[in-house]
């Protein structure tokens, strides 16, 4: 197999995404054909590591992260001529006036560090600063599958960013010439970091459940999915709910034509594995949702095959 | 100037019962006779309207800022390009650049800047603004374009809209009720900045937990009052172990809701639980433990109608 890059996604959150990408990396780590490396796109909530920890702490390895860029202010140079403000250099509004001052102060959290006021203001008072936005973590399990996550510093407005940084990171490693499969657990939404996230993948899996907002969900991330070109094919978890979504699930995954990987059924044995912090699969392997789950591993691994 | 007290419901991560909480407490407090507004700034993926049944109506657009570059007066100078941040303006020497718009900020400066004026401002429709009401209850909801990338842009469209129709009548609404995403990013973080009050729902597991005290981290940094509510708290028997945990750490826990298959139906029946209208029942673990909530909430803020 050439390597093939594939994430979870799932538009709504909390249906399953990291569940299930551990538990596929625990079966794809275990197959003597795949070389796999896993990492954990969802930067503003990182999960994987929960259910995926380091061998030891000591070789796990952080890294800081400055993809954010901030304008600072030099208020030697400012004249006060306030054209910044009264003139609106910033389109964020990060740039505010201090009456008592009288001289501009910058809002840290609204500035998106374009350099507008950097390259208008004609004493040239500001200038733009790369500020810590995040860590990159990385380590190898206790079964030694190198695992990648990234974590974003609050308040830093650019998870995207360290999105890219996290995949790019992959091929820094030594493992990446011999990998063969790459599986990302990618963030809950469609909005920035998950479009930096399935840009330039081989392969989605959309996981959803039947109720009315799972459904709802999973339309507008294929819609977003589909802007991008990229095949999907969609895992429907909690599977026999009782709900009246059940049909209009079904019914519109067989109007648009969509594949289904796969239905997981209800099965305490997941939240029981995440307290006991395994993979479903290696925690209860007989268990209803593992054998689901090792199907659905069969029938990925058949159509990357044929990517 | 009077304003609403304004409560935002968040939790950091997915799936946690965010929507469903502000929905019912809307419910509640509508119940209680203030006037309720709803806001969904879940822009990515809006669901408050399916819970309550509501109809999308008022459909507007949000615009945003796209640079467009007029070929006969552009002298190909490259300097837009050169100042570009986020590189959205790609120039090879002595050509016209071209635009890649899917990453561009909208800073404006590339038109700011243009020697020759060459840059026009252009609009892109980013989203939607609609309005709802269902059950006696308002409802503002934004939604995100798929493929677009820029929710926080949309929440703040949101936001303004409330902002307008505040000044325009101070007492249209008692209560704003915020529900946003999953995560901390920057479109949780701009209403979490709006609120008075913070509400993190959350679930006692190990995903449950720490993704809490992230969004309690970003509540803290924006210097917020917040307390929490322990969704499906009965699962697996951990509730008491997490609530202590929480204890020992300082957070303040306004309630717990236990599994409850009621709760299920009213979701996917798109009827809050706490709809008066509506069959729950009431010796019911989620009806008993909503009332106990609220009662909770109503000594912590202090409401006016």
């Amino acid at each position: 197999m050439n390597r093939k890059k594939i994430a979870v996604i799932s538009g709504k959150g909390g249906v399953g995404k990291t569940s299930l990408v551990a538990s596929l990396a625990s079966i794809a780590h275990k197959a003597h054909d795949v070389n796999l490396i896993v990492l954990d796109c969802d930067v503003d909530a990182p999960n994987l590591a929960l259910i995926l920890p380091p061998k030891s702490k000591e070789d796990v390895i952080t890294q800081d992260m400055y993809t954010t860029k901030k304008a600072t202010f030099l208020e030697e140079k400012c004249v006060q001529c306030k054209q910044c403000y009264d003139e609106h250099f910033c389109e964020f509004n990060a740039l505010n006036w201090d009456e008592n001052k009288n001289i501009p102060i910058i809002d840290y959290l609204a500035c998106e560090g374009c350099g507008a006021c950097k390259v208008l203001c004609p004493e040239s008072a500001f200038e733009i600063n790369p500020v810590k936005s995040g860590e990159i973590i990385s380590y190898e399990t206790s079964s030694g599958l190198p695992l990648i996550y990234g974590k974003t510093k609050l308040g830093s407005t650019t998870s995207g960013l360290l999105v890219s940084e996290v995949k790019e990171h992959a091929q820094n490693l030594k493992k990446y010439n011999e990998t063969n499969l790459i599986l990302i657990d990618g963030p809950p939404g469609i909005g920035c970091p998950v479009i930096a996230t399935v840009s330039g993948l081989d392969y989605i899996i959309a996981i959803t459940e039947p109720t009315p907002s799972g459904l709802h969900d999973l339309k507008r991330a294929l819609e977003m999915v589909n802007q991008f070109n990229i095949p999907f094919g969609i895992v429907i978890n909690k599977a026999d709910l009782k709900s009246a979504s059940q049909k209009q699930l079904n019914r519109y995954i067989k109007k648009s034509n969509h594949e289904i990987l796969g239905r997981i059924n209800f099965d305490l044995s997941i939240p029981e594995a995440m307290s006991y912090a395994e993979p479903v699969v290696a925690y209860a392997p007989e268990s209803v949702s593992s054998q689901a789950i090792n199907k659905i591993y069969t029938k990925l691994k058949h159509i990357l095959s044929k990517l | 100037m009077v304003k609403p007290k304004i409560i935002c419901v968040t939790g950091g991560k997915g799936g946690t019962g965010k929507t469903m909480v502000a929905v019912n407490l809307a419910t509640m407090f509508k119940n209680r006779g203030y006037k309720v507004l709803l806001i969904d700034g879940d822009v990515e993926n809006p669901n408050t309207y399916l819970l309550l049944n509501g109809k999308l109506k008022n459909k507007t657009e949000v615009p945003y800022f796209l640079p467009k570059i007029l070929e006969d007066k552009c002298n190909k100078c490259g300097f837009c390009a050169e100042n570009c941040a986020t590189h959205a303006l790609l120039y090879i020497k002595d050509s016209i650049p071209i635009l890649i718009s899917t990453v561009c900020s909208g800073c404006k400066l590339c038109y700011k800047i243009c020697p020759t004026n060459a840059i026009e401002a252009d609009l892109k429709v980013i989203g939607w603004i609609y309005t709802s009401s269902a059950f006696d209850i308002d409802l503002f909801i934004g939604e995100l374009k798929p493929s677009e990338a820029r929710s926080a842009a949309v929440v703040k469209t949101l936001m303004k809209t409330l902002e307008k129709d505040i000044i325009t009548d101070q007492n249209k609404y008692d209560i704003v009720i915020l529900d946003t995403a999953p995560g901390a990013h920057c479109d949780v973080e701009e209403l979490i900045n709006q609120a008075d009050l913070v509400i993190p729902v959350t679930e006692p597991t190990r995903f449950g937990k720490l993704d809490l005290l992230r969004i309690i981290e970003l509540i803290n940094l924006l210097n917020k009052e917040y307390r929490v509510i322990v969704n499906r708290s009965s699962l697996l028997g951990y509730k008491e172990k997490f609530l202590l945990d929480l204890e020992e750490k300082g957070i303040e826990v306004l309630g717990d809701i236990p599994l409850d298959e009621d709760i299920v139906s009213s979701y996917c029946q798109g009827i809050p639980l706490m709809e008066s209208s509506r069959n729950s029942d009431k010796n019911g673990m989620g009806y008993k433990s909503f009332n106990e909530i609220f009662e909770k909430l109503m000594e912590w803020g202090e409401f006016s109608k």
